[in-house]
């Protein structure tokens, strides 16, 4: 066999693999969306939103519920980032893998093997991205308009007694600082009977550098780990503590070596000024 | 011939390397699940194609010279077609692996892979790249037979437009931009050099005598209109004549060995009618212009200069040893003995034979050997033992016909004589 004849074999076999993978897929996609949605299981939202967590962590994207509990270790970028969507309507968070780009095929392709069915309202009827999106607000509110049913006598409202004396109420909190036409630290925390729990730091830069992405070996990386002993020391605290922000040194190891340490200590405690001033981001 | 490594073949490997040196941290390892050695697969077969496609190109400059590190020009052509034939297969793996590769994730996922949307106009680039190489490279693998070789030659200029295209393929895709800008420089450069550039450095000889030899073979000897150029016995070169009577080949180049001694102020070419062009040759017109670019090839390499020599040429093949013998006679040094055995058909076929005795007659350590195959039959063991009894000792110099080269290898190596000491130029280069 000489060398013409292997770089003609191989041409038609080229052009023969790829015909038979377009036509394959023509032939077994042609009649599929439609009918395949009748036949998976109607998953509710609130049946969604029992599976929020790592643990197990459900997903809607395009109207339909994907399971995607064993895929979450192997997802590229940290597990917080794939985990905040777990529960909930997805879809924004699909098609804008980073801000306006969409997943590639690829990751669509990966993400059928997860189907577990299809997203409906109370009547059974399907559920678009955006009217899941609204419900979600929806049940939010009615959420609340029960609770208003229920009318807790103003002797008995925990709520209202602190909220009636300016003290912050029990919930979630997201708050930032910004300097510099940057936005530098943002805070996430639960307040529960007053005090501190789950911090976390939802975007932590300066100056471009995103200190969540640093690595060990990284010169800055002391400073990341530096927020993050911050954050630990503040966990199961009353929300007073964060006053201790203005001196980092009694809550973090090593400042001295890192110039702008108490700097750095004011502006966490900034940002979680700015949460409490925005009020209850999510209720308990 | 081409089992050692020369100087050349070590920085051309080094260049085809490069790329993939440069990109294969960021591939990660070739392990872990289908789609993830599928996919550094076809990167791998990617980058692999590219670099030996614009290499391919590169060492197609046909500078006069540039092909001595790789041991002559033919060795060179040999080279510029298993790269390009090397990068044609490897193109397509790369497709395939990278489609194949999506595959665990959903049929779709695949072919959303290779034939995405046409926003993704850096892929498009790679399959038009793979366009332009199928046609140019369909006629030089006789995929639809084998074409005229006027127009292969125009239709292989579509190499450019390819190099171009998966180049820009490359740049858009690739992670590290720098290595081939330095291999397209140097693909695309070498093509500019060749089609731009060459032509118009080729030497104007003119046509002094045309010496008709035996029925259908001529020597040319043409004398230089600038300083001309310089050789080695048994180098070839590209000749055009402008010859305007000339029935074919009129500005076409075609390689023939040069047959005269480097010291001869004039250049003597041996011309067989072996084609249109050699046939319009016989009759061209003397003190008509032609064009000449070389030398090219090292013939007479010599790669174990302490042995005797052992020249064996048959039909127009005799040419090299023609050059050879007259650089002899000339006054060229030579170590050891040489033996020149020739064969020929019959006496009328045997052009040059009353020169070679003349001057096997005069140089010392020259012996001349006459050999009819009419009248012997095909060479043998025992003619070889009983005219050079030492010759599986030699260093051996092949050329003629393909049959009569085919004969004597085999012979030759029956007899022990180790491959690397046979040594053959041919230039079929199509």
């Amino acid at each position: 066999m000489n060398i013409n004849k292997i770089a003609y074999s191989a041409f038609v076999a080229f052009v023969a693999s790829l015909a038979t993978l377009v036509s394959i897929q023509a032939l077994s996609s042609s009649d599929r969306d439609a009918a395949d949605d009748d036949a998976l299981d109607p998953i509710t939202l609130e049946e969604l939103a029992e599976h929020d967590g790592a643990e197990s962590c459900w997903k809607a994207i395009h109207g339909r519920v994907y399971d995607i509990t064993d895929y979450v270790p192997d997802h590229p970028t940290d597990e917080e980032v794939i985990l905040e969507w777990c529960g909930r309507e997805s879809t924004e968070g699909w098609d804008n893998k980073r801000p306006g780009v969409p997943h590639s095929p690829r990751a669509e392709g990966m993400l059928e093997a997860y189907l577990i069915g299809r997203l409906v309202d109370e009547e059974g009827e399907p559920i678009e991205p955006g009217a899941a999106a609204q419900a979600e607000e929806g049940e939010a509110a009615a959420g609340e308009a029960d609770s208003d049913t229920v009318r807790l006598s103003p002797a008995e409202d925990e709520r209202l007694h602190r909220a009636l004396l300016g003290l912050p109420l029990d919930g979630r909190y997201r708050g930032v600082f910004g300097d510099g036409g940057e936005m530098q630290v943002n805070v996430q925390f639960d307040l529960r009977d007053g005090r501190l729990s789950n911090i976390s730091y939802r975007h932590l830069a300066y100056r471009g550098e995103d200190y969540r992405r640093l690595d060990e070996d990284d010169d800055l990386f002391p400073v990341w780990a530096q927020h993050q002993q911050l954050a630990e020391a503040l966990e199961g605290q009353p929300l007073t503590a964060i006053f201790a922000l203005y001196e980092p040194e009694r809550l973090a190891e090593d400042i001295d070596g890192y110039s702008g340490a108490t700097l750095r200590g004011n502006k966490v405690h900034s940002a979680f000024r700015d949460a409490l001033n925005r009020g209850v981001y999510s209720w308990p | 011939m081409r089992r050692r490594l020369k100087t050349g073949d070590m920085v051309l490997i080094a260049a085809l390397l490069l790329p993939l040196a440069v990109a294969l941290p960021r591939l990660g390892g070739l392990g872990g699940p289908p789609e993830l050695w599928l996919t550094w697969i076809g990167r791998v077969a990617g980058i692999l194609g590219l670099a030996m496609l614009l290499l391919a190109g590169a060492v197609s400059s046909r500078v006069p010279g540039f092909d001595r590190p790789f041991g002559g020009l033919a060795r060179l052509w040999h080279l510029h077609h298993w790269l390009g034939f090397a990068a044609f297969i490897l193109v397509m793996l790369h497709a395939l692996a990278l489609g194949l590769a999506a595959v665990p994730a959903s049929l779709d996922a695949a072919v959303a892979t290779l034939f995405p949307p046409f926003s993704h106009g850096a892929l498009w680039l790679g399959w038009l790249a793979w366009a332009a190489l199928v046609v140019f490279l369909a006629p030089t693998f006789d995929f639809f037979g084998k074409p005229h070789y006027q127009r292969w030659k125009r239709l292989h200029l579509v190499s450019a437009a390819a190099l171009l295209l998966g180049l820009g393929h490359a740049l858009l895709l690739a992670g590290e931009a720098w290595p081939w800008w330095l291999l397209g420089i140097a693909g695309l450069g070498a093509i500019a050099w060749r089609k731009g550039v060459a032509p118009r450095r080729r030497h104007p000889y003119r046509v002094e005598e045309v010496v008709p030899l035996a029925r259908g073979v001529v020597e040319l000897v043409l004398r230089p209109e600038d300083s001309g150029i310089r050789h080695e016995a048994g180098q070839f070169v590209y000749l055009s004549p402008l010859d305007e009577s000339l029935a074919d080949g009129r500005g076409e180049e075609h390689p023939y060995t040069i047959a005269s001694a480097p010291a001869d102020a004039r250049l003597r070419i041996g011309i067989k009618d072996l084609g249109d062009a050699s046939h319009a040759l016989q009759t061209v017109t003397p003190e008509t212009r032609v064009l000449v670019e070389g030398p090219y090839g090292e013939f007479f390499g010599r790669r174990f200069p302490e042995r005797d020599m052992l020249w064996l040429g048959g039909g127009i093949g005799i040419t090299p040893f023609v050059g050879g013998a007259r650089d002899l006679a000339a006054g060229a040094e030579v170590a050891g003995q040489v033996q020149l055995i020739y064969l020929a058909k019959d006496e009328s076929r045997a052009y040059y034979r009353q020169e070679l005795e003349d001057i096997a007659g005069r140089v010392e350590g020259f012996t001349f050997t006459q050999h009819f195959s009419r009248e012997q039959g095909r060479m043998t063991e025992a003619f070889l033992r009983e005219h050079c009894p030492d010759f599986t000792e030699r260093e051996i110099y092949l050329c003629g016909p393909p049959a009569m080269n085919a004969h004597l290898q085999r012979l030759l190596v029956e007899q022990g004589v180790p491959a690397s000491r046979i040594h053959s130029e041919v230039f079929d280069f199509l």
